[in-house]
């Protein structure tokens, strides 16, 4: 018998405009000791079905038919009180985002106890004990349970959830999004630590996200959910391997990978569907190239394919092998294939050295004694170059400095030191009364589209501000939104004009905040982290908006990121950042294909794979980077560095240490300096999926936590 | 030096320096005033102006400014509050009495209030959109925004005359003489005096608190913390209680600083029930500019708001662990 039995569940949401079909007949069963995936859009449904699970659904959702089975027991159909008995005990759950959801006011170890004594008659004592348990296991410091939330980084935040979801050994865990909103590398870690605990309890879990690769490394089966539909599934090595439908297709096509280099990510055009009537053709069909009059007559029944765990709901399973050939070029989803390079320009920003220092607060006894301030060096001593037409992309984990150099490099924070140059004028130069001209030269773009648009204003109002604010083009102002609006993408301009943010979608807005970034035609582009809240193929969307725009429209870009495989598809070159340097910098190809530096080796080992049959490497790096305020002599990395030596802790290696061409490293002990590059070709050429070896001579050793 | 400690040392330095900046206010705002104490005596014919330069040498009138400004603040940090001009009795005397019928009234009507309208606040917040909420937010807000002597003589029409259930006005009955503060407040007829300016400032003050709490509430409800608690499994009211812990804060901070108001009075209430508060004390003395008297009043009231602001800065950060950098000083 499975553990969890999810039958033809059909969940609504009753709202002022009408009732909203959020999950349609959704079946699927997962058994004892198996990892079970939802993938899926923002909108599919898949936290709402998690939520039906958990009995969590807001007021006004409401389960309308079908049956959620836990152990031969109908969980719909439980009392209040019996259902409290059943969470945590039974099913424990791994919330989205961990930076809110640990009580602020609470200490992390009280939080976990809670939930241990809500359920189990214990003793303080033995409480706490388990929970100094239960932090050892995460990975966290046992003496640290009475701190609190705020005193933790997000990462540790999530381990802090993962600790309490154990505390009572539940046979299921449902973990929604568990590591969105993470870096890279921290995601790596958190996904390592709940394999590992997994193997250790004999659990099961239900892992919910939009990232199609967490799931192939993590699951053995899965289901894709498309408004609200179960559109395939199966087990992950048939699903993602040989998706048979055109969804899935298009999920997996726009995930970037860092390996494709060449092979732009197609994305899905178009928005999810409008889920305020039960589904009658095929969900997908607005948005699915293939779809036929047979589509529009009723959506598919998941069919079972022969002799395989993999079940898909298309009008056309039998053509997919067909249709996955196609799905891969992009014209067959009416994108057109525009991939002319334009050849570089001119060199229009260059920063040598720059610095953005701040002043540490400092008592005022020291004050008065005259003792030098501590300073948090957040840019230290960046030397960039940005020609029209490149992109350059700027990776690191959160708190590397590089959201502070986005924003030094537009004057939006005054340098502290260092030379700029824009378009052949010094800082001074803008700093003394020309900044207005900068301003409109210069635009940024920033992470939120949810709170960077004003709500109160409608598209037309904010598209058009910075014409009146810099009296540009103001003689023809409704052409130049139009003609700004069209450009990305947002097609009639004229239908989206009068209406309000709330009223568009998260790739609509953020396309909005592009377009008031383009509207005064700028020369220079800075994005920073600006695809970090949208989904998958609205991050591609994006992502090609920008590679098009720096193509056809001469301008340079900077764009900052911790998403490296992002960064890859997108960028002409590449800097890493780590504590406010520059540590290694040169073209993407080069870059990905033989990072240098030990910390761009992780950063690119980091990254998820989508392909289940292929086993990455992990290089987990130990520790969090060191307090900015006092930072080691040396190379800056070496205390998480696998391969420090003592020269490494002496002092500092420059950027020139290793130089290959363009490409630069700060590093004593570059990795893939082997001086026989037949060798590392041969290595290519054997990986089918064009995977190159990534595997520095001291990964095991710094996998342990 | 702990965080905490040095957080505290900082507070207490402010608050310190806003003392002697308070102190000072008064001491030029009532010299600014035109006029002086001994104005009604002259003008009656009563003294000679001899007897006038006399009295005014008498309580150091005579002298420079500075110098009355250097003793007015000896005097009054150590609390030497010197002889009332009109009453010939030491202030002190005067004010302790009336500073006690009015914290008597006042206090244990704040604490009430704060204690149960803030429950049914984070109650009403919890079950948004009930009847129960709409009803209780109106109620409070009328209660708020009608002056307090409407509703005063209001109950005074209703519960005094027409149902003649309590006293109308005043602190005791005519024939009572008791000795003593024991005496005086621990009695059934002080209770039955008491019962209805007690029920008027309760009321009075419900609504800043019911709509402080059930904010705080409302805005906490939709959070991921509170969802991790529920699938946690605790009950509907463990769930509320976290969230009314989680919006303490604007609540306690308030309670803080109407306490250290209280000690001005509440001037209409005082006059409506006809009760002998520190408030009605106040509007004589400025009237007749009894210098000592109202300077000492406007102290003590000065000193009572510093006070509850540092005592709600120290709460504060005993209550979020957030607010001190090394979450020091938190339970």
């Amino acid at each position: 018998m499975s553990l969890l039995d999810i039958t033809d569940l059909t969940v609504t949401y009753s709202t002022d405009s009408g009732t909203v079909h959020a999950v349609n007949d959704v079946s699927f069963s997962i058994d004892e000791g198996v990892n079970y995936g939802l993938a899926g859009e923002s909108g599919s449904g898949k936290s709402t079905l998690a939520e039906a699970v958990l009995g969590l659904l807001p007021g006004n959702g409401s389960v309308e038919s079908g049956s959620i089975e836990f152990n031969g027991r109908d969980l719909t159909g439980l009392s209040e009180r019996e259902r409290r008995d059943v969470l945590w005990e039974d099913i424990a759950y791994i919330p989205q985002s961990a930076m809110d959801s640990l009580d602020p006011v609470m200490s992390t170890g009280a939080q976990i106890r809670q939930a241990i004594q809500t359920h189990r008659n214990v003793t303080d004592d033995k409480a706490r004990a388990r929970v100094r348990e239960l932090f050892e296991i995460v990975g966290l410091d046992p003496d640290r349970i009475d701190d609190y939330p705020h005193e933790f980084s997000g990462g540790m935040r999530q381990r802090v959830t993962i600790a309490m979801a154990l505390a009572l050994e539940p046979d299921l865990i449902i973990a929604d999004e568990p590591t969105t909103g993470l870096d890279v590398i921290v995601q790596d870690k958190i996904i390592d630590k709940i394999l590992e605990i997994q193997d250790r309890m004999d659990s099961s879990l239900l892992l919910i996200t939009h990232e199609i690769g967490v799931i192939a490394e993590t699951c053995d089966e899965l289901s894709i959910l498309y408004g609200g539909k179960a559109m395939e599934q199966g087990s992950v090595d048939n699903v993602l391997v040989n998706p048979t439908n055109p969804y899935t297709m298009g999920l997996k096509n726009s995930f970037p990978e860092i390996e494709e280099g060449d092979q732009d990510p197609v994305s899905i055009p178009g928005s999810p569907p409008n889920l305020s009537e039960e589904p009658s053709a095929c969900v997908f069909k607005d948005r699915c190239p293939f779809a036929t009059e047979e589509c529009e007559a009723s959506h598919p029944d998941l069919v079972d394919l022969p002799n395989r765990n993999h079940r898909s709901a298309c009008h056309h399973v039998t053509k997919a092998a067909q249709m996955r050939r196609d799905a891969t070029d992009p014209e067959t989803w009416g994108i057109p294939d525009s991939h002319d390079e334009s050849d570089r320009g001119e060199v229009l920003l260059e920063t040598d050295g720059l610095e953005k220092y701040y002043e540490q607060s400092q008592p005022l006894l020291d004050k008065l004694r005259g003792n030098d301030p501590n300073y948090v060096r957040a840019v230290d001593g960046v030397s960039l170059r940005v020609r029209r037409s490149e992109i350059l992309g700027i990776a690191g984990e959160s708190g590397c400095g590089k959201s502070t150099l986005g924003e030094t490099i537009a004057l939006l924070k005054q340098p502290t030191g260092g030379e700029f140059v824009f378009d052949g004028e010094p800082y001074e130069h803008y700093a003394d009364g020309n900044m207005r001209e900068f301003r409109r030269k210069v635009q940024i773009i920033f992470q939120d589209p949810f709170d960077s648009l004003n709500p109160r204003q409608t598209v037309r109002q904010l598209v058009g501000e910075p014409l009146t604010i810099h009296d540009y083009r103001t003689e023809e102002r409704e052409r130049a939104i139009v003609e700004t609006l069209e450009k990305v993408g947002l097609t009639p301009a004229k239908k989206f004009l009068d209406q309000y943010p709330h009223q568009l979608s998260g790739g609509q807005r953020q396309r909005v905040a592009v377009a008031k970034a383009l509207v005064l035609d700028p020369d220079f582009l800075i994005c920073d982290e600006p695809a970090s809240m949208l989904d998958v193929s609205l991050k591609v969307n994006l992502l090609n908006l920008l590679r098009e725009l720096a193509d056809t429209e001469d301008i340079g870009i900077v764009y900052i990121s911790h998403d490296l495989a992002s960064l890859v598809q997108v960028s002409d070159r590449l800097a890493i950042m780590y504590l406010g340097r520059v540590i290694e910098e040169g073209d993407v190809e080069s870059i990905a294909a033989e990072p240098k530096h030990p910390y761009t080796t992780s950063l690119l080992a980091a990254a998820p794979e989508k392909d289940p049959t292929v086993d990455r490497d992990r290089v987990l790096l130990d520790g969090e980077p060191p307090d900015p305020v006092s930072l080691p002599s040396g190379c800056v990395f070496a205390p998480r560095c696998p391969k420090a030596e003592d020269a490494c802790r002496e002092s500092e290696p420059g950027l020139d240490t290793v130089r290959d061409g363009d490409h630069r490293a700060a590093c004593y002990f570059p990795d893939g300096e082997t001086p026989d590059a037949d060798g590392l070709a041969d290595d290519r050429s054997d990986s089918t999926y064009g995977d190159p070896e990534f595997s520095p001579p001291a990964s095991g050793d710094s996998a342990s936590d | 030096m702990s965080e905490f400690q040095r957080f505290l040392a900082k507070r207490l330095a402010i608050s310190i320096l806003l003392t002697l900046v308070a102190v000072s206010v008064i001491f030029v705002v009532l010299r600014l005033l035109p006029g002086s104490p001994f104005e009604s005596l002259v003008t009656a014919g009563n003294l000679s102006q001899q007897q006038i330069t006399e009295i005014r040498a008498m309580y150091g009138l005579d002298q420079p400014m500075w110098r009355q400004y250097l003793s007015y603040l000896q005097s009054i940090l150590l609390f030497q509050f010197g002889y009332s001009i009109l009453r010939s009795q030491p202030v002190w005397g005067v004010l302790a009495p009336r500073l006690v019928n009015t914290l008597i009234l006042l206090v244990p009507a704040l604490v009430t209030t704060a204690v149960l309208s803030s429950l049914l606040g984070m109650y009403v917040g919890w079950n948004r959109g009930s009847k129960l909420e709409k009803l209780s937010i109106i109620a409070t807000t009328f209660l708020r925004s009608t002056p307090v002597f409407i509703t005063g003589i209001l109950f005074v029409i209703v519960f005094a005359y027409n149902l003649e259930l309590v006293p109308a006005f005043g602190m005791r009955s005519i024939s009572a003489s008791p000795e003593g503060y024991v005496e005086t407040f621990a009695s059934l007829d002080f209770l039955h005096h008491y019962i209805l300016p007690f029920t008027v400032s309760v009321l009075y003050y419900s609504g800043d608190f019911l709509l402080l709490a059930r904010n705080g509430v409302v805005e906490k409800r939709g959070s991921e913390f509170l969802k991790l608690h529920r699938a946690k499994g605790l009950s509907e009211m463990q769930q509320l209680a976290r969230a009314g812990r989680n919006s303490m804060l604007p609540i306690l901070t308030y309670f803080a600083l109407r306490l250290g108001m209280i000690f001005q009075g509440l001037i209409l209430l005082e006059v409506v029930f006809g009760w002998p508060g520190i408030g009605r004390e106040l509007v004589l003395a400025i009237q007749q500019q009894d210098y000592p008297l109202v300077q000492a009043a406007v102290f003590i009231m000065a000193l009572a708001v510093i006070v509850a602001n540092l005592v709600a800065d120290v709460l504060y950060a005993y209550f979020d662990p957030t607010v001190s950098t090394s979450g020091g000083g938190a339970a």
